[in-house]
């Protein structure tokens, strides 16, 4: 018996073929290294304010949330006003295409909001969105 | 025992032996459907101009709509409730086509009123919206 056709009775034998498994494993392995982006969320659930024109955000990975009481959180922490920007400035360098949400809650007020874009232009991002709910 | 001797014979002739690899790729794999978030967020772009370059004085060339910290809406000296505020842009924009729109916003109005007025700004056809804090 020569060792080809042993190899040929083996492959009948017992052995599965991995090589179409592998294939899937590679594209899914690749999928989800290009897809992953490492969001950061804000890390609270907010009320979103109600718009008609409000459209999808598909680019952003830097969260911020308002709370009604007047709390900003950023990567489920809170931060305070005065450590906006060394915050954001710390995401952008990990993320140096990265745009912003602001979660703004319906009964948190204007003032917060306008220390977070002040903050985020002060670090350099000017793709600042605010999210809203869809009618 | 014949058919054991030609299994050893054959892996230490050709085939490498895959399974280390498959193990590293399936972690790679796991962790990377763990740690990917497909997080999806509706809304619309914020645009406010740094204090020093917006002059708020230039109400000629600009549509401004105060929102108090009450909740209340002015378009100059008049107040509008939030459901007409797209008419009234509309016939501001009327008048003056090229106009931009500036919400500014006391810092204790509700996000939800800054949101509808942006909203109704942008409902009305306005390109140029912007925020800015109410002195």
């Amino acid at each position: 018996m020569d060792p080809f056709s042993a190899g040929q009775t083996q492959e009948d034998d017992s052995a599965i073929d991995l090589t179409p498994m592998l294939d899937v494993v590679f594209i899914m392995l690749i999928f989800f290294i290009v897809t992953a982006s490492f969001v950061k969320e804000a890390g609270i659930d907010i009320t979103r304010p109600k718009a008609e024109t409000a459209d999808k955000q598909d680019k952003a990975n830097i969260f911020i949330a308002l709370s009604p009481n007047g709390e900003i959180w950023i990567d489920r922490k809170r931060i305070a006003p005065a450590q906006l920007r060394p915050v954001i400035e710390k995401l952008k360098a990990e993320n140096p295409q990265g745009s912003i949400i602001i979660q703004a809650d319906r009964e948190s007020r204007s003032e917060q909001l306008m220390q977070v874009m002040d903050a985020a232009r002060d670090a350099g991002i000017t793709d600042v969105a605010i999210a809203a709910e869809g009618l | 025992m014949k058919i054991l001797q030609q299994l050893q014979h054959e892996e230490d002739d050709g085939g490498i032996d895959l399974t280390p690899m498959l193990d590293v790729v399936f972690i790679m794999l796991i962790f990377f459907i763990v740690t990917a978030s497909f997080l999806k967020e509706s809304g619309f772009e914020l645009h406010k101009p740094p204090v020093q370059q917006a002059p708020p004085t230039e109400e000629s060339k600009s549509i401004v709509i105060k929102i108090a910290g009450d909740g209340q809406i002015f378009i100059g000296p008049r107040r509008v409730d939030i459901r007409s505020v797209r008419a009234n842009i509309e016939r501001l924009r009327a008048e003056q086509p090229e106009a931009t729109v500036v919400v500014q916003a006391d810092k204790g109005a509700r996000n939800h009123i800054l949101v509808g007025v942006l909203d109704a700004a942008r409902l009305a056809g306005a390109a140029d919206v912007s925020i800015a804090p109410l002195e």
